[in-house]
């Protein structure tokens, strides 16, 4: 006897929330400290943190955070 | 159905964005993006227009992020976006306008851009473009 309508649907859903919060717990665990500049053609850089570049833009993001949280 | 509206202003008819528009921008910004801590809106000299804090840190703080991303590109970015332990920074360029960001961490970058670029958009198209896409949002 086939399985009724809603419990595949409820099936599927609960699969898909299963994979979604995997894969956030995988990227929480796995993420490190990036930094990626985007040109208005598409191209994308990527500075790491030890070259001269990634550095001053490790530290400028630093006093953005810092700005958030002083308030008004 | 067709509709012809007689009177549609040109994107770049209108005067450069106010202070209070700014201030309403960056008050929406914080609204529709849960992740947002806080933010400065710069305009095209780099000044700051509003902020969500003290004006004059941010406006640093944000001239800074935008510089050092320019530096890394070797040319003015369309936006930068840095990942560390405390939170993230996005840095949006839209038309003459540059807005800086903190969040949270594992914002998710494509939605926030999205919010950060709409908020953008608005307020460089002026007001009406805000009152016109307000009903808009509501009926969706």
């Amino acid at each position: 006897m086939p399985p009724k309508p809603h419990r595949v649907l409820l099936d599927r859903v609960s699969g898909y929330a299963d994979e979604a919060s995997a894969f956030l717990r995988r990227r929480r665990l796995t993420r490190r400290p990036f930094a990626r500049v985007h040109a208005p053609g598409g191209r994308a850089i990527a500075c790491a943190p030890e070259t001269e570049e990634g550095r001053e833009l490790f530290l400028a993001a630093s006093r953005v955070i810092d700005a958030s949280r002083l308030g008004d | 159905m067709v509709a012809i509206f007689a009177d549609v202003p040109d994107q770049g008819e209108n005067a450069a964005p106010t202070a209070a528009d700014a201030q309403v921008a960056v008050a929406r910004l914080l609204e529709v993006s849960a992740d947002a801590r806080g933010c400065v809106i710069l305009d095209p000299r780099g000044e700051p227009l509003a902020a969500s804090g003290p004006i004059e840190y941010w406006g640093e703080a944000g001239r800074a992020l935008l510089a050092a991303a320019d530096a890394a590109a070797g040319e003015p970015v369309s936006h930068a976006h840095v990942g560390t332990e405390d939170g993230e920074a996005f840095a949006v360029r839209l038309d003459d306008l540059a807005l800086v960001a903190a969040t949270e961490r594992f914002t998710l970058a494509g939605l926030f851009l999205f919010d950060a670029r709409a908020v953008l958009r608005e307020l460089a198209r002026g007001p009406a473009a805000a009152a016109v896409a307000a009903p808009q949002r509501e009926a969706a």
